[in-house]
């Protein structure tokens, strides 16, 4: 096993990795840049290290920076965590370089699989299948357009290096086509400094589901079962499930298959995600391959009672799965929202600041991941993730409940943060029913608002009350300690002036 | 101590209520519009109250505001409030109820000026564009609250803003 682990994240997933090599007894490295002295995973790892400014290609994605600590500092293994260098093949070929062991698949691995050309060529191999549409990158606009209407339209161009929705433009007919054409290259351009697009016949209210899988490095390759990720803003993940509301047995048994082989046909080692979409009749199409470890792991933590963490650094230890893989059947039911420093109520503005109080739910079936604290400054450099709020319980309906539960008890002030969204999507009767694809949510929010719950009584007389005790204790503490006039708030003022220190 | 409170609810709806706080002990005598209440209200963080009220339990988390009001949240419920003290000279001002006139435009979160969508002395529309504040990889439009004519613009394209820092005014 590994001595020590250089963690080259931050958030919550640097805890999450963190919190899985101290219950196995390794030493944790942390980076950070500059804004994140602070955070939570600087505090919990056993040592940290500056790696640069904010901006994160000056220093969470500085190959060079991270592989020079982990050799200074006696590291013998990296986990990249998910997002910046997780999915990039240069860092596993940087660390075999320096003699460190990469906590992910192999470079070669990962480019075979990872962009979406190659994912769906080796699909299509491996007698796993595919949206039709094209396999390779189109080069020429009218080649495209006349195969788009071969294929019938609706269709979708997709970004080569794409992901997160960038780059992707759905064409509904064929006189939207060139302007499409031109949005999607362009923004693929920007936003991935490759124009390239592919062509891909675009599927009407589709679930996204996807297959769990790990590999060992002795040949084994298992399936974990499926998540249901079909409730999305904007192509972003926003609630995921497992089981899924629609997958029987059998389908599970059939998408597990298919991710497996597909995953051996790659020649696959470590955790990766085979995501598909779902029709209304249950076919399913392979979409992309993640090879990383997902955001909504932990769902499918709650459901098969593994840590998938651990699992991930034993199998680059060399460890062989260590369990016999012919049926996994998930016990229970487990359900993830995640939460943002984003204001539902202005068109989802991001919300970074200063979180001023805040109180974190607890109890029977909940479970928080998150990379926050009282006091904490969310900087505004980065991905607006706080927290990952996860339910579990024995049926979908007492997880909803646990969930719904936990929601009131989450209280965070000095920020916005999504959580009204989820209050809402949690009593929307076709969520509840299961009936969700990948629109759904976007559908949803152009509806209006239903009627808020009206408050009970008493709520506005407490609301004054509360108001007017805040406002005596507040005069009370300026008087004690000056006769400075009276701040709305020491902490909020303290974190303006830091933050105007540190970007003037 | 004596307050006016003008509570807001996020209907928009307005009230204006008058609170007496009495110390008694530790704990406070309270009259809400001239009526004894049975509440008992204590500060149980630095920013959350506890109410009982009747027996009936509240929790309320209070945020302040730059333009002087606070936020009061309590479960999944919003208000906004605007204290003044009766006997005081000058009252808090009156940021939030300034719906005519003069507009200052300030940025909503911390973030980078990357886009100026209007020039000094250009004539608005209500929710017109004026400029484009980057935050956590987002770009957001900060929009005009009135028709008017853009009188200042305190910022440059590339300027670091903090929240509530004024961007510009609208006239």
């Amino acid at each position: 096993m590994f001595r020590k682990i250089l963690i080259a994240n931050r958030g919550e997933i640097a805890v999450r990795i963190l919190r899985a090599c101290r219950e196995l007894g390794i030493q944790t490295v942390g980076v950070f840049s500059e804004v994140d002295r602070n955070a939570l995973h600087v505090r919990l790892a056993d040592e940290a290290y500056p790696i640069g400014p904010a901006a994160s290609r000056e220093s969470y994605l500085r190959i060079e920076k991270l592989i020079d600590i982990a050799r200074k500092m006696g590291c013998d293994a990296l986990h990249p965590g998910y997002g910046f260098l997780a999915e990039n093949p240069a860092l596993p070929r940087a660390c075999t370089d320096a003699g460190v062991t990469f906590i992910g698949p192999p470079a070669e691995a990962m480019e075979g699989m990872g962009s979406k050309t190659a994912g769906k060529q080796l699909a299509r191999r491996s007698d796993v299948p595919t949206v039709p549409g094209t396999d390779d990158p189109i080069d020429n606009p009218e080649e495209a357009q006349s195969l788009a209407r071969t294929m019938g339209y609706p269709v979708v161009l997709k970004a080569v290096a794409g992901g997160g929705g960038k780059g992707m433009r759905v064409v509904p007919n064929d006189a939207a086509f060139a302007g499409a054409w031109r949005d999607a290259a362009s923004e693929a351009l920007n936003a991935f400094g490759d124009p390239r697009v592919f062509l891909e016949k675009y599927l009407i209210a589709p679930r996204h589901i996807e297959i769990q899988v790990f590999a060992d490095a002795h040949g084994r390759v298992v399936s974990l079962g499926e998540r249901e990720c079909s409730v999305q803003r904007r192509h972003q993940k926003v609630i995921e499930e497992a089981p899924s509301p629609v997958v029987t047995p059998d389908l599970r048994r059939k998408m597990g298959e298919a991710a497996v082989r597909l995953a051996r046909a790659g020649g696959y080692v470590n955790a990766g995600t085979v995501e598909f979409l779902v029709d209304a009749s249950l076919n399913f199409y392979f979409l992309e391959v993640n090879t990383r470890l997902q955001v909504e792991h932990p769902v499918t933590e709650q459901v098969t009672g593994l840590d998938l963490v651990k699992l991930q650094i034993a199998i680059a230890a060399g460890h062989r799965l260590p369990f016999a893989w012919e049926s996994i059947t998930p016990r229970g039911h487990a359900m993830e929202v995640r939460l943002y420093a984003e204001d539902p109520d202005n068109n989802f503005f991001p919300s970074p600041g200063q979180i001023l109080s805040r109180h974190a739910p607890t109890g029977p079936g909940i479970r928080l991941d998150e990379g926050v604290y009282e006091g904490y400054t969310v900087p505004m450099e980065y991905d607006p993730l706080l927290s990952k709020l996860i339910a579990w319980g024995n049926s979908r309906e007492e997880t909803i409940a646990r969930l719904r539960r936990a929601l009131d008890e989450y209280t965070i002030t000095g920020i916005r943060t999504n959580v009204s969204l989820f209050r809402r999507v949690l009593a929307e009767p076709e969520f509840l029913r299961g009936e969700i694809h990948t629109k759904w949510l976007d559908e949803l929010l152009t509806r209006p608002r239903p009627p808020a719950v009206a408050p009970r009584e008493g709520t506005e007389d407490a609301a004054v009350i509360a108001a007017a005790l805040w406002e005596v204790q507040q005069s009370e503490i300026s008087s004690e300690t000056s006769h400075a006039a009276p701040t709305p708030s020491r902490w909020k003022v303290q974190g303006r002036r830091e933050q105007l220190d540190r970007t003037s | 101590m004596k307050f006016e409170v003008q509570l807001k609810s996020s209907s928009g709806q307005v009230k204006k209520r008058v609170v007496e706080l009495e110390r008694e002990a530790s704990r406070y005598r309270v009259k809400l519009d001239g009526e004894p209440v049975n509440a008992d209200a204590t500060q149980i963080a630095p920013s959350t109250i506890s109410v009982l009220l009747n027996g009936q339990s509240f929790e309320v988390h209070i945020t302040p505001s730059l333009d002087g009001t606070i936020k009061l949240q309590t479960g999944p419920h919003e208000f906004t409030a605007e204290l003044q003290d009766p006997r005081a000279w000058q009252g808090r001002k009156h940021g939030a109820s300034e719906a005519e006139g003069r507009q200052q435009i300030v940025a909503p979160m911390p973030g980078k000026v990357i886009r100026l969508l209007v020039r000094v002395g250009d004539e608005v529309e209500a929710g017109q564009g004026l400029l484009v504040v980057e935050a956590m990889k987002m770009q957001n439009e900060i929009r005009s609250p009135k028709t008017g004519k853009v009188e200042r613009l305190q910022v440059k394209e590339g300027q670091a803003v903090n929240a509530g820092e004024v961007l510009c005014v609208v006239g």
